[in-house]
């Protein structure tokens, strides 16, 4: 059964449910693209060419948003992994690997909190914006980061655990509170 | 979730909010560009289909038509001349004669038996 305004080459998606969901998926690409504005809006139209093209195709075995948050991921990782292997290959050329860390020194989060969460592990930081920013359970923020749900339960915990210790020793909870 | 969840979550979604001071790029525009890109790859992608027929078809035309070299015999050579050799046959046998002179040597009809050819 399609939507009035279903995709055509996804039949269970529809425009208005992407755009329901618009500004969280924009959120996670955000924080995705080091809260690079334009790479976020670059990486959310590529996610909706996936879409409209049938690439990716939505059976509803998942939430919308879940499905979509993962595109943003696979899409992201894809990314990261051209250009890792540009980067090697011209740090080999140039024999200067010093280049690879020019990207970890973009500007990333302003703000004590996020400062924490992102001196959290990868899969750590993940799970804890998922769950406690872009209001998914532990099952479907596993199922977007691409991991087990045991695994996923597993990464939340010791984020929490890592979390709480790094705000209580800088005091950012109470004074964030005020 | 526990009080300390809850409050990391009201911690985390405040600091967001302070930290991403632009609003997300409206869905309208970001979708318009999407559908953009996503018509430009589709003719991109026809038009190498379209190119790669017309490149076959080409070919098979090409392949499909008789050239000069395969024509059999030189009419002007036949009438000029009373000897022919095949062209560059290899099915055929290289030999080359005259239909006058050799012929007769090596049809045995042709030789006279009690003065009359058989």
């Amino acid at each position: 059964m399609r939507d009035g305004d279903a995709l055509e080459n996804n039949p269970h998606v529809s425009r208005s449910a992407l755009e329901a969901i618009h500004s969280q998926v924009f959120g996670w690409a955000l924080s995705r693209c080091n809260f690079d504005h334009m790479a976020a809006e670059d990486l959310v139209q590529q996610a909706y060419v996936e879409l409209l093209s049938g690439r990716a195709r939505f059976d509803n075995k998942s939430s919308l948003k879940t499905f979509v948050f993962a595109i943003v991921q696979n899409l992201v990782r894809s990314r990261y992994r051209r250009l890792a292997s540009r980067l090697r290959l011209a740090a080999n050329l140039a024999a200067q690997p010093r280049d690879i860390a020019v990207i970890a020194d973009e500007p990333g989060p302003r703000g004590e909190v996020w400062k924490a969460v992102y001196a959290l592990p990868a899969r750590q930081r993940d799970i804890i914006e998922l769950v406690f920013c872009r209001e998914l359970t532990i099952e479907e923020a596993s199922s977007v980061m691409g991991v087990s749900i045991g695994t996923g339960r597993v990464h939340y915990d010791r984020a929490k655990k890592a979390l709480r210790t790094k705000l209580a020793d800088t005091s950012v909870t109470q004074n964030d509170r005020n | 979730m526990t009080e300390i969840d809850d409050m990391l979550r009201d911690n985390l979604q405040r600091s967001w909010r302070a930290m991403v001071d632009r609003e997300p790029s409206g869905f309208d525009a970001v979708w318009h560009l999407a559908e953009t890109r996503h018509m430009r790859r589709r003719c991109v992608r026809h038009a190498a289909v379209a190119a790669g027929i017309v490149t076959v078809m080409a070919l098979v035309l090409k392949s499909g038509v008789p050239s000069d070299d395969t024509a059999y015999i030189e009419i002007a050579e036949l009438f000029e001349s009373t000897s022919w050799s095949a062209p560059s046959d290899a099915l055929l046998p290289e030999r080359e004669f005259d239909i006058y002179e050799d012929i007769p040597s090596f049809i045995e009809s042709t030789e006279p038996v009690g003065g009359a050819l058989l």
